[in-house]
């Protein structure tokens, strides 16, 4: 049976637990979020990729209940953002961005307050907040002040509150930004094991390509507060069809080069100093690109062919590269 | 109604929890509370040496000025502890914990709730200081425990108060600022009020403006046990004044709470 035909009756057969349609947010003249429809599965782990300011995190806060959305309907966990909060914040957990940590309590003090405001019996709480402890590796730590805590371990902490209840719906918002290679790695590996182990749902925003690539299922990808594409990772990149080709030039042969590539491919995005085409025929036709490049007197100082990226995706779909992108404030 | 009564206690709890975090922040960070103690007791100590023979005026119901001032000087105290309540609600909301607070499920309702008992716990603390520097410096206590009583409620029921306008304000302005504007205030509801002379002696708008202003009311129930017995005349316009302040600063701030976080 092709994958695809597989993947339909999955989605069929899965539970929808986060659904937006025409979700909308708007501050003053500020679109934040313009109109987006969304549907996650149960035991999914959805990507909502974007960059900086794009409408993410105003998104998130929607969908947890802590923003009320100007226009449009938002059912988690089956309950209306809205008119159903209470029963939504019963079933979701959520990490915000700046780990909302109290620097002066210590880690047992936080989970034992988080324990109180979701109603968890004491015995429970003490239990329920050691096995999280040890499993985010803060057991030793768990007496020291939050404000003696690495970025990592605030992290790590953050996510431990945010499963004391059990949720079955985990938001995390933009969890690595800021973190070392290594706490990153960790934190993916937490992820991970949330979602094989116990089938928690997770709703994961980022800007990081490669955070969404290695952890999510499917991907929201959002500009300008609209989703501009969505899909799985695989199906995205396979969308784009031919690999980029990019070529540093001298910038003053920028116009030369770009009548030259034209012949092999369609025009991509790049950044400033660099041509970028996808290339139709791959890897075989780069030397053809290089020798017809250097007949019209373009010197090639730097190619790189990659297969399509999810960079790629996002520069499809807006025009821009999502590394060093930015849209306005959210 | 059972689903009814255990919502009430974890409503109870909640709010309970939110209090307790706050007074173990203070022990935490205890420079949070020096000078929510300090203000107070300093006033006390420069208005009783400089003006140590004021009480010898017919007038103000004692002759010694410990017993005139502590109590003035506690108010004082518990007035800045409310507004500490709300600056730790600020940092709270500037540094996004309020956002974990707000996704409790159930009302938010507690919410408030934790951050004004948690100023009337941290009243305690300035009072509490005032009372036994003042009484080791020679103030009595006429009216006895009830007297010590009456300062104690007036104290808690006013930091309350001053917190509850302080959320009101910074609901609305959802920064640290708001707490300036605060201070202007409470500054300006203490002085214009019988904290330093007694209402016969003031003259003209000062006297009316005092008169009118519910913490007169306040000051005579707290500092009644210091200048003789305590008599329901002297306390029940204090708790009147006390409980209509709560009554429209809370529900302006739970008010201002709603439009925050729907």
């Amino acid at each position: 049976m092709p994958s695809r035909v597989q993947a339909l009756i999955r989605k069929i057969d899965m539970k929808s637990v986060v659904e937006a349609n025409g979700l909308r947010r708007t501050f003053g003249d500020l679109v934040a979020v313009d109109g987006i429809d969304l549907s996650v599965s149960e035991g999914e782990v959805f990507g909502f990729l974007g960059p900086n300011g794009a409408g993410k995190s105003t998104a998130v806060r929607m969908l947890t209940t802590l923003l009320r959305p100007t226009d449009g309907q938002a059912f988690v966990g089956g309950y209306n953002v809205v008119s159903q909060a209470s029963e939504v914040r019963k079933v979701i957990g959520v990490a915000l961005q700046d780990a909302a940590i109290d620097p002066l309590m210590t880690g047992h003090e936080l989970l034992k307050l988080q324990a109180v405001l979701h109603g968890i019996p004491r015995q429970s709480a003490r239990d329920r907040g050691e096995e999280l402890l040890e499993r985010v590796g803060l057991s030793a730590a768990a007496d020291r002040r939050v404000g003696t805590y690495s970025g990592g371990m605030r992290r790590r902490l953050d996510l431990a509150l945010s499963l004391i209840h059990e949720p079955k719906i985990l938001f995390l918002d933009e969890p690595t930004t800021g973190l070392d290679p290594t706490s990153r790695t960790a934190l993916w590996e937490e992820v991970r094991r949330l979602n094989t182990e116990f089938g928690t749902t997770v709703f994961l925003t980022t800007q990081y390509l490669e955070e969404a690539d290695e952890l999510a299922g499917r991907i929201a990808i959002i500009d300008y507060g609209k989703i501009v594409r969505e899909g799985s990772p695989a199906d995205l990149k396979a969308s784009i069809g031919a690999p980029t080709l990019r070529i540093d030039i001298d910038p003053q042969n920028l116009d030369k080069a770009q009548s030259v590539l034209s012949e092999f491919g369609i025009d991509r995005p790049a950044r400033d100093g660099r041509v970028a085409i996808g290339l139709d025929g791959g890897v075989a036709k780069v030397a053809e690109v290089v020798n017809a490049l250097e007949k019209q007197g373009v010197e090639v100082l730097h190619l790189e062919l990659d297969a399509p990226s999810l960079d790629d995706v996002f520069a499809e779909a807006t025009g821009r590269r999502l590394e060093g992108a930015e849209t306005p404030d959210e | 109604m059972s689903s009814g009564l255990s919502e009430m206690k974890h409503s109870r709890q909640v709010a309970a929890a939110i209090c307790m975090r706050g007074m173990r922040r203070i022990k935490a960070r205890p420079v949070l509370i020096v000078p929510t103690i300090v203000m107070p007791v300093v006033l006390v100590i420069s208005f009783t040496g400089a003006f140590s023979s004021l009480t010898r005026i017919e007038g103000y119901g004692t002759s010694n000025i410990y017993n005139w001032m502590a109590p003035y000087g506690a108010l004082q105290g518990a007035v800045f502890a409310g507004i500490g309540a709300v600056g730790s609600s600020a940092d709270d909301l500037e540094q996004g914990f309020f956002d974990r607070l707000l996704l409790t499920p159930g009302s938010r309702f507690p919410l408030l709730m934790g951050t004004v008992g948690y100023s009337a716990f941290r009243a305690l603390i300035p009072t509490t200081a005032v009372f036994f520097f003042s009484l080791a410096l020679g103030m009595t206590v006429p009216g006895g425990i009830i007297g010590v009583l009456s300062l104690y409620i007036a104290t808690s029921f006013l930091a309350v108060v001053f917190c509850l306008i302080g959320l009101v304000i910074l609901y609305k302005m959802k920064t640290q600022r708001s707490l300036m504007l605060m201070q202007v205030i409470a500054f300006g509801a203490l002085f214009i009020s019988v904290g330093q002379v007694p209402q016969s002696f003031m003259d003209g708008w000062l006297k009316i403006a005092a008169r009118y202003n519910p913490i007169t009311n306040v000051l005579e129930l707290s500092r009644q046990g210091f200048l003789g017995d305590v008599a329901w005349s002297t306390t029940w316009p204090g708790l009147v004044a006390l409980a209509s302040m709560s009554f429209v600063a809370g529900g302006l701030a739970w008010r201002g709470l709603k439009k925050l976080a729907p």
